[in-house]
């Protein structure tokens, strides 16, 4: 199963790059099944090139990861994934909502059979009802569409969507808002997604986090730019809601990131974080370069930082911070990997976060969108807490448990797609524009400014550029000199074999002292006001409101229809009299 | 040619550091009443701390730690222009720009965080837990007032901003920026009442607690190096940047030392103070500043 998956993935991926400069279209008209005038088909376009790669790469990936484990533990979830990958590939590539549609159904469905076996009920019923509400919103916003124009191909939407009244596109653009919103897990709207995220198969969730949720993205793209036409049309109040909800998302997010105590919950609560700076910059004309950067960027450092924790939860099968630490010396490979991934999502320079990062904030800089930019920082900044948390957890400080000190380096087939995605991330962290061209053709597709472009080293903005192959070579080269310079230095140390023998007031420590004392870093912000707000709310606290109140609702419903069959007649012959005096009028 | 110039500027900040450094000691001895050490005890001090063998070792990244928080250092210097109409002492400025030295500037750190967390002393790590908690609040208005400030020059370039000030410099141009940025300045630089990540004197916590010898002479450079990169950034942004070097070191001495004299007047907060504090006062008079400075 899994062999037959991972040739898939492979076959897939190498299909895609053979043809990526071909194009493909295949239209039918579906007048034969008796729908006169609605046409469907699938065409290839730079955009959905792009995603479609995101696709392949992140499938085959988690493919090659899922060799690690000796029995084939995920037998179900590789029957799926080509399914579900298929489902994807035909979401990127139609031209018309209702292909469109049935991918995402399909996606949402197929997704649900890989959960079903390790979510715990109450998460599944989360998980499903989101998604169902998604689609049902989806379709309602498919069927105003169509109303409009009579077509549902993405060329005529704009047209359709002009023709509606005031109100219609109000309810429409609140629709699709709602249905992509609820896949990328914006704030308010992720009520499903952490659960799912963290009770998912560990591998399972790479591809969550890596792709699924940038279908979310993508159904906005096409919605804003293809139906909205957001960037011609002066319509700043909805550009500057998506923007604060985007802000929003991220600032909320990393602060619950940064409370918790389990890997998948905190990386989940990361990447919601992480598409909220996607969002913010999607509605503002200058931001798309960004967004598509930021979406490529986010997903190879989930992959990379997913892989890397399904790694250590099957190596020492635990998947709390504060039962883990100590693993550096014993797991030097991961460490170093994750390392990587941190610095990435960090957004620190050198690597390839910077890159993104930069685009977001030189395009939030040039829309003078400066209060939203500083909360962009903010919520950049305050996310350094729980990388270093994350990190400093699982291979810093103290080995929590025996079995900690003696486990071994993970499988290789762990590290292969680690080691391939992080090349990636050095690579285009050195050459920052090296994707430029590459995004500008999508650019150019959506008939936004591309991204000025020189050379590959030199990432530009409209506020200034950096180079990206400067920035690294400076900081290898005077790594190196001050390593040497450091190693020449004469000077005598013990190594220390015993991890007690610190610097301990006098006093040395035993096994019963807790000195894994970082896991919980973090919790001393309880006591600033904002933070511990956003701690103890939470969006648990709305939904259980909305479900007293649809209780309340059924039950004053349950008083006229009591499934009694004699009540129900009545009713019955009061509606038949009810259509019989409308009709004579 | 580029080589020679970024020699000079190490070596330059490397002997003003070290300088404002024991400087730093005199003159907090002063407030205290004190004499307090030579000027140069500093100096001979890391010279000795090299020579010195270290204790333990934690194991190669432990080493790697002061490694990047010097390699931090340099960087961040390299990218910072001293003078905003010279075409020396220019370093790597040109490749890079304000958004680069701000990421930079948290780098070192970052990495040192790493070696500190590996020694697996719970009370290094507390240092580091308290850094952390606090940077996001202490990085806050000086983003904002950053941001102001690249919005109203239109340019991430530091030579740029510096060089637009040619009539009136940003401290007066921009109060309500300036303010906000020089609390967070006062945190960046370590002092009171932002200290408590290193928390000097009273209680044996902070990053440097596990390391001796050579690594420990190493922070004690880096941090030279690092406080007179900040200060010229600084410099650069707020008070009109310099033309030469009797401006720059002017300038940056006497931002040095009202940040010193400000650190030894006040008490230290406690970490959740200091993040209520920068949330509440700096960042709102930073937001005041930004709306006002860029509305049109």
């Amino acid at each position: 199963m899994r062999i037959i998956n991972t040739l898939l993935a492979f076959l897939s991926l190498a299909l895609l790059l053979s043809f990526w400069q071909d194009n493909f279209s295949f239209y039918v008209d579906l007048a034969l099944l008796g729908l006169h005038g609605v046409v469907v088909g699938v065409k290839t376009s730079a955009l959905s090139n792009v995603f479609a790669l995101l696709i392949g790469f992140s499938w085959l990936m988690v493919s090659i990861a899922s060799f690690a484990s000796k029995k084939n533990t995920h037998s179900t979830l590789f029957l799926w994934l080509p399914i579900l990958s298929l489902a994807l590939f035909l979401i990127v590539y139609t031209v018309d909502y209702l292909l469109f549609f049935v991918g995402w159904e399909v996606m949402s469905i197929v997704s649900y059979f890989i959960l079903a076996p390790t979510l715990t009920p109450k998460a599944l019923l989360k998980y499903i009802l989101f998604a169902m509400a998604s689609a049902l919103a989806l379709l309602m916003g498919i069927v105003i569409l169509y109303s409009g124009a009579e077509t549902l191909l993405y060329i005529d939407a704009n047209h359709g969507f002009t023709l509606l009244s005031q109100q219609m596109k109000m309810i429409l653009v609140l629709l699709m808002l709602f249905a992509f919103f609820v896949k990328i897990g914006a704030i308010g709207f992720h009520y499903w997604l952490v659960d799912s995220y963290a009770q998912a198969d560990d591998l399972f969730t790479t591809y969550l986090s890596a792709v699924l949720s940038k279908m979310g993205i993508y159904g906005l793209i096409i919605f804003l730019t293809q139906v909205v036409d957001i960037y011609s049309l002066d319509w700043k109040i909805l550009a500057y809601t998506i923007a604060i909800i985007g802000v929003t998302t991220s600032v909320i997010a990393t602060f619950k990131a940064i409370k918790e105590d389990e890997l998948k919950r905190l990386l989940a609560y990361s990447s919601i974080a992480q598409l909220g700076y996607i969002v913010t910059i999607l509605a503002i004309a200058g931001g798309m370069g960004g967004v598509l950067y930021h979406a490529l960027i986010h997903t190879l450092v989930k992959l990379l930082l997913f892989i890397n924790i399904a790694s250590i939860i099957a190596l020492t099968n635990r998947s709390k911070l504060s039962q883990l630490g100590g693993l550096i010396y014993r797991t030097p490979h991961s460490f170093v990997l994750l390392l990587i991934g941190i610095i990435v999502l960090a957004g620190m320079p050198p690597l390839a976060g910077f890159a993104s990062k930069y685009l977001v904030y030189t395009s939030l800089l040039d829309a003078k969108m400066l209060l939203i930019l500083s909360a962009v920082m903010f919520a950049s900044v305050s996310g350094f807490l729980y990388v270093y948390k994350l990190i400093y957890g699982i291979y810093l400080g103290h080995p929590t448990h025996k079995s900690l000190e003696s486990v071994d380096e993970v499988s290789k087939w762990y590290l292969i797609p680690q080691y391939i995605i992080a090349l990636l991330l050095v690579i285009i962290g050195a050459f920052p524009a090296l994707i430029v061209p590459t995004l500008n053709t999508v650019l150019v597709q959506l008939h936004v400014a591309p991204i000025p472009f020189e050379t590959s080293t030199i990432l530009e903005s409209p506020l200034g550029a950096y180079n990206g192959f400067v920035v690294m070579s400076a900081f290898a080269v005077i790594f190196v000199l001050v390593l040497f310079f450091v190693w020449r230095v004469k000077s005598k140390a013990k190594n220390v074999k015993n991890r007690f023998d610190i610097a301990y007031c006098g006093e040395e420590p035993t096994s019963a002292t807790p000195l894994h004392y970082g896991y919980g870093m973090g919790q001393e912000l309880q006591r600033v006001g904002f933070i511990a707000i956003i701690w103890k709310q939470s969006s648990a606290s709305f939904y259980n409101a909305l479900t007293l109140m649809l209780f309340s609702l059924s039950t004053r419903l349950r008083k006229v229809y009591t499934g009694n069959l004699a009540s129900n007649f009545n009713w019955l012959i009061i509606f038949a009299i009810f259509l019989l005096c409308w009709g004579l009028e | 040619m580029i080589l020679f110039d970024l020699f000079l500027i190490l070596l330059i900040a490397y002997s003003v550091g070290f300088l404002y450094y024991g400087l730093y000691r005199n003159i907090t001895a002063r407030f205290q009443r004190r004499f307090g050490p030579p000027i140069t005890q500093s100096f001979y001090d890391s010279i000795k701390f090299f020579s010195k063998e270290d204790s333990t070792s934690h194991g190669w990244m432990f080493y790697l730690g002061p490694i990047i928080m010097m390699t931090g250092a340099i960087t961040t210097l390299f990218f910072i222009p001293f003078f905003y109409d010279r075409a020396d002492f220019r370093g790597l400025s040109d490749y890079g720009n304000l958004f680069v030295v701000l990421y930079l500037l948290v780098v070192g750190p970052l990495g040192n965080a790493l070696g500190v967390g590996v020694s697996g002393n719970p009370f290094a790590v507390m240092g580091v837990t308290r850094g952390l908690s606090r940077l996001f609040a202490m990085e806050l208005p000086f983003y904002i007032a950053v941001i102001a400030l690249i919005s109203i020059n239109q340019s991430a370039d530091i030579a740029t901003i510096a060089s637009n000030q040619h009539e009136t410099i940003n401290a007066i141009a921009y109060p309500l920026l300036f303010i906000p940025a020089l609390f967070a300045f006062i945190g960046m630089m370590g002092q009171s009442p932002f200290d408590v990540v290193g928390a000097p004197v009273e209680v044996y916590s902070g990053p440097a607690a596990e390391f001796s010898g050579k690594f420990l002479a190493l922070l004690m450079s880096q941090g030279a190096i690092f406080s007179f990169a900040k200060l010229v950034l600084m410099v650069n942004l707020f008070l009109g940047g310099a033309s030469g070097f009797m401006e720059l070191l002017l300038k940056t001495f006497l931002l040095f030392l009202f940040v010193i004299a400000f650190g030894s007047l006040y008490g230290r907060f406690k970490t959740p103070q200091s993040i209520d504090f920068l949330l509440k006062v700096p960042t709102v008079i930073a937001i005041v500043g930004l709306i006002l400075a860029t509305w049109s």
